[in-house]
């Protein structure tokens, strides 16, 4: 028998299990961002970086893909000005192009993670895995909170400029006695009203909680976790000395 | 150590995630790079301290630092947070333990003990030269010349006292603030 609240959740079902998600938010961080592997992962880590923003297309999230390929372009245009600009500000841009076209891609990957998972699919992607409650518990508030920071921050600041207190108006120590201190008291009421609602859900609760997530691995993240092995397998190859192109 | 505390944690460690990575972007700039320990462990020092006002249970120091340390993994910056995580951790849950957490001067000093696992992110820099700037190459000469002028070898345990002298420092300014303001709202 079916419960409507399932079919719900059906309905609402990411295109990929949370597990796969993370599993590209670390090879992203490994291989782009970290830099790691040569030449031969040159190919890989260029479907790599285009994945997010795909991603992004696919579930619809049409105004961060946007941010993020402005960003990405930004970067790009710095690096393709590299040649025309004098001295001192041609390293600055090949700088600030190298970093930015790398960090804007796990950036990318990120809010995809964090946007496109509630946190029950969360908790159930990392049940399965098998992970203790010692760590699905903060891992989860920590993924809840992420975004609520965030907006906190945004408008305690606002809220500061009012008054004059921001960086460069005002003194630094001020600015973060009077920017932080705020930004963390309604952080940890928010935590703390939400710690109250999920104690009340059964979290941490010495039973095996149910969860009316669906997730599990379809034909799109058996495809990306193939790929995954593949990106390791190559560059075991390479450490090795396997030489492929 | 019940639901609630695991929950704390995950409150905390957001906050000193979000401030952590709020200051670590300038550390794209070389000359920032070796200020990080500077800054970082100052200004963790005020969600830290709030932090072991919550603390009551072992574990719950240790837990949250192996967190920074996966977090860390997740952002690229590789294995070896990981194990100074883990010392760290370690250490700052005995220091914290010794006082039966309530020690005011043991939770600065504990903070001290924390914030050395921000050595870290360093640490490729000096056990792998050749291959960090291997993976940076695209940033241009410029930026290796840079980096690598800023950190020469013996800057290694200089970064780290840095980090737990300012991670001393820290934690006075955590307490201070600590008493200035949360405890007027009710929440240290």
């Amino acid at each position: 028998m079916a419960y409507a609240s399932e079919q719900a959740q059906e309905k609402r079902r990411g295109f990929l299990d949370p597990r796969t998600k993370l599993m590209l938010v670390l090879l992203l961080a490994v291989f782009v961002l970290g830099g790691l592997g040569g030449s031969t992962l040159k190919p890989v880590k260029t479907v790599l970086s285009a994945l997010p923003f795909a991603l992004l297309l696919i579930e619809g999230k049409t105004g961060r893909f946007l941010r993020g390929m402005i960003m990405l372009g930004i970067g790009y245009g710095m690096l393709a000005a590299v040649g025309v600009l004098p001295g001192v500000l041609r390293h600055i841009a090949l700088m600030c192009g190298g970093i930015l076209t790398r960090f804007v891609v796990t950036v990318m990957m990120g809010e995809y993670l964090i946007s496109s998972t509630s946190v029950s699919e969360f908790i159930a992607g990392m049940e399965r895995m098998h992970m203790p409650q010692a760590v699905i518990i903060p891992m989860s508030v920590m993924f809840r909170l992420f975004p609520a920071i965030g907006a906190e921050w945004t408008s305690v600041r606002r809220a500061m400029r009012m008054r004059g207190i921001h960086l460069g108006g005002a003194k630094a120590g001020q600015v973060i006695e009077y920017q932080l201190v705020p930004m963390m008291t309604s952080t940890v009421r928010i935590g703390e009203e939400l710690s109250a609602s999920a104690l009340s859900r059964g979290l941490a609760a010495p039973v095996r909680r149910t969860n009316v997530c669906r997730i599990g691995f379809r034909i799109q993240d058996y495809i990306l976790l193939a790929g995954g092995v593949v990106t390791v397998v190559l560059w075991v190859m390479e450490l090795c000395g396997v030489k492929l192109w | 150590m019940n639901g609630k505390d695991l929950i704390n944690i995950g409150i905390y460690g957001a906050i000193y995630f979000v401030i952590m990575m709020a200051v670590a972007m300038l550390g794209m700039i070389p000359i920032f790079l070796p200020l990080l320990a500077v800054i970082v462990p100052i200004l963790g020092g005020i969600p830290f301290m709030l932090f072991l006002t919550r603390v009551k249970k072992p574990g719950m120091i240790f837990i949250l630092t192996m967190i920074m340390g996966v977090m860390m993994l997740l952002t690229g910056m590789g294995p070896w947070p990981l194990l100074t995580c883990a010392l760290a951790g370690l250490g700052a849950e005995l220091c914290m333990k010794s006082g039966n957490y309530q020690d005011a001067k043991k939770a600065v000093l504990s903070y001290g003990i924390f914030s050395m696992w921000i050595f870290g992110n360093y640490l490729p820099l000096f056990t792998d030269y050749e291959g960090y700037f291997a993976q940076r190459a695209d940033y241009g000469q410029a930026y290796i010349d840079a980096v690598s002028r800023l950190m020469p070898l013996w800057m290694a345990p200089v970064l780290l006292i840095a980090c737990f002298v300012c991670g001393i420092i820290g934690g006075l300014i955590g307490r201070k603030l600590l008493k200035k303001h949360f405890e007027k709202a009710g929440l240290a």
